[in-house]
């Protein structure tokens, strides 16, 4: 997520020009009518947009070679306008394109739309300058082309289900028994600022991972097997780490709460208060967050969560 | 449902979103696992805390197989559902004549073999009904790996290439005088699993050479061991042989299984007073544990189940199991809710406490 980036990559040396003609090679970009000064130009912005300015040549170098040489060259022939390319892009995608919306949206006519909705991104009915944009331009071949185009459309999804929420009436809201804020139950309750304190101690100590297993389980209410395959290993493995993670949190924050000056039966009190299990809806709260900054400054940046 | 005590929502609600968010490509390369280790911690750093990436991230994920890289293929005669449907087929035609030639030869073997009985039963290894139960289950991998072969055409081809070198070797074993001890036997048992030709074409080789070497030398009693082979088969065959079962614990602890990569899960009865908190799965091999120290196993893709008892030292297992990971069919050990750690060398007929 480097953002200032590589700023230049002349001077290249001779193993890492040989390194880029090599995947010019295995692009195919010849083929999709991506010249190779095109192509170098390609994965000058790449390094830029991911590699901290002071990167050396070898840090190059492993970019380049973890890219999708020819899903990038591929979709970027795309954006170019290249007949050869849609072509091969239609072939392998158009059917892919449906099937991943209908798996998104759960829902035929919804995943038509949806699909339609970024193909049309994709061959560019936007301009800038005069010149038409495809959405194709902003892939860079970290991931499979497949799976970017899967994220897209996630992330497009998403974006039209809240619009889509801010347009319902608090009636039709009322009526479809949505339910608004369980923020303000929670605000109700006094929390002893060194629970907070020692709440936040543990939880920051914890992996990204864990706390991402965390929040996706009892914040967002995710299946054990959706989460397991977001982080791609076996449901019981998440399984296993949810109940190792529920019981040591308490026992973790019982020690903070001690190291604050709690009593063992105060800091026990202090958390009996409201051990109750969390159930919170996901879709209410995404609804409800449709005014979240950040996203928002995303989709301003770039409209289907384009955000860096 | 495992609970935490509400501040620790509360808190993970009030993180803040900081930073940018992570673009698709790299929200898409996280999903793939293709980021290196640095990217991959920023990137559950920023899922941690937002919302919204989280629902983008879990919704990109699908199954491996929707996944794997496309394939331009030309639909035709070798599109993969007429190869499936027709490895099937043929798979059932087999099984069944099979089944029916032994049928025919059974009461012959039956009168000739009723004297050599006890001896051929002496040859079994004693206590260590594992090997006895590996015999049982030794057409399994035999499915296994012609599923693999099914999967993947190249296999086929190379396994038709070592077809004849595989039935020589299998023919020679069968023609091998004197007694038959299972030990020795086994090598011999993994010839005929490199040449199907047809799916379920190895296991009957592989039951024919036992037969023959079984008449041979110990009549009646490994005449019974057929039958009991033969049914073996026949219910092994019920499972198509291209589809490795997919195993998962739902999050109320019962066992599922998917036949089809995945797309589809049925619920698997196996105890309904056990509340599943781990599994071990190879092959066909599966083991399932949970509450009070239940711990089952079945080596035959869950159609049959038993449940095994660990006892170390005298004393018997009663803790909830969490974890269960088995390196092979014998080896293998459970983790409890206590933290301690049960080994078994003999597929669970023994169990060692460190």
């Amino acid at each position: 997520m480097g953002k200032d980036g590589v700023q230049s990559v002349v001077g290249l040396s001779a193993g890492l020009e040989s390194v880029m003609s090599d995947i010019y090679q295995k692009s195919r970009g010849e083929e999709f009518g991506l010249s190779r000064g095109e192509f170098d130009g390609v994965l000058g912005e790449i390094a830029r947009k991911y590699l901290p300015a002071d990167a050396v040549q070898r840090d190059l170098r492993d970019l380049y070679i973890s890219l999708r040489a020819e899903e990038l060259a591929l979709a970027r022939a795309c954006a170019a306008g290249q007949e050869r390319a849609w072509e091969v892009f239609l072939t392998r995608y158009r059917e892919k394109l449906y099937d991943i919306a209908g798996y998104i949206t759960k829902e035929s006519s919804a995943g038509r739309e949806l699909a339609d909705s970024i193909y049309a991104e994709l061959y560019g009915t936007t301009t800038r300058d005069g010149q038409r944009t495809s959405k194709l331009a902003s892939y860079t071949g970290r991931g499979s082309l497949e799976g970017w185009l899967r994220t897209v459309m996630a992330q497009e999804h998403i974006n039209r289900y809240r619009k889509q929420r801010r347009l319902v009436s608090l009636d039709e809201e009322t009526e479809e028994g949505v339910q608004f804020a369980v923020a303000e139950s929670e605000a109700a309750i006094a929390v002893d600022p060194r629970v907070e304190a020692a709440t936040d101690e543990v939880l920051a100590a914890l992996p990204p991972e864990d706390r991402f297993v965390l929040a996706s389980y009892f914040l967002d209410e995710r299946t054990l097997a959706e989460i397991a395959r977001t982080l791609g290993v076996h449901e019981s493995t998440i399984s296993r780490k949810v109940d190792k993670l529920a019981k040591s949190l308490r026992k973790q924050i019982l020690a903070a709460l001690g190291r604050r000056g709690m009593s063992r039966r105060q800091a026990h009190e202090a958390l009996e208060v409201d051990v109750r299990d969390l159930r919170v809806n996901i879709r209410s709260r995404l609804a409800q967050e449709s005014g979240g900054a950040a996203f928002s400054k995303k989709k301003a940046e770039a409209p289907a969560g384009e955000g860096s | 449902m495992a609970e935490i005590p509400k501040i620790v929502g509360q808190r993970l609600r009030a993180i803040a979103e900081v930073g940018e968010h992570p673009d698709s490509n790299l929200l898409s390369a996280f999903v793939e696992r293709g980021l290196g280790k640095r990217e991959r911690v920023q990137v559950l750093e920023h899922l941690s805390q937002c919302t919204s990436c989280r629902e983008i991230a879990s919704l990109s994920a699908t199954e491996v197989a929707d996944a794997a890289p496309v394939v331009v293929a030309s639909p035709g005669w070798t599109s993969w559902p007429v190869v499936r449907w027709g490895a099937v087929a043929a798979c059932l035609v087999v099984v069944s004549a099979v089944v029916t030639l032994h049928h025919k030869r059974e009461p012959r073997q039956m009168a000739a073999s009723i004297a050599e009985v006890k001896p051929a039963t002496e040859m079994l290894p004693g206590p260590n009904s594992a090997i006895g139960k590996k015999s049982a289950s030794l057409p399994l991998p035999a499915s296994n790996s012609e599923a693999k072969a099914g999967f993947a055409s190249k296999n086929i081809a190379s396994q038709q290439k070592a077809g004849p070198a595989n039935l020589e070797a299998g023919n020679n074993a069968a023609a091998a005088p004197g007694p038959v001890e299972m030990a020795d036997a086994r090598p011999s048992l993994s010839q005929p699993l490199s040449q199907p030709e047809v799916p379920g074409r190895a296991k009957d080789a592989f039951m024919e050479s036992q037969v023959a070497q079984a008449d041979r030398t110990t009549g009646g009693a490994m005449a019974k061991k057929r039958s009991m082979l033969a049914s073996e088969v026949s219910s092994d065959a019920l499972l198509p042989p291209a589809l490795i079962p997919r195993w998962t614990l739902s999050s109320d602890g019962t066992l599922q299984r998917s036949l089809d990569s995945g797309r589809t899960w049925e619920t698997i009865p196996v105890s309904n007073q056990t509340t599943f908190r781990a599994l071990a799965a190879n092959g066909l091999d599966i083991w399932v544990g949970g509450s009070g120290g239940a711990l089952f196993h079945s080596s035959d893709a869950g159609q049959r189940w038993t449940q095994v008892r660990p006892v170390a030292n005298g004393e018997a297992l009663t803790d909830d199991i969490i974890g269960v990971e088995f390196t092979d069919t014998l080896h293998g050990k459970l983790t409890t809710s206590d933290d301690e750690s049960w080994a078994t060398a003999d597929a669970g007929q023994t169990w060692q406490k460190p």
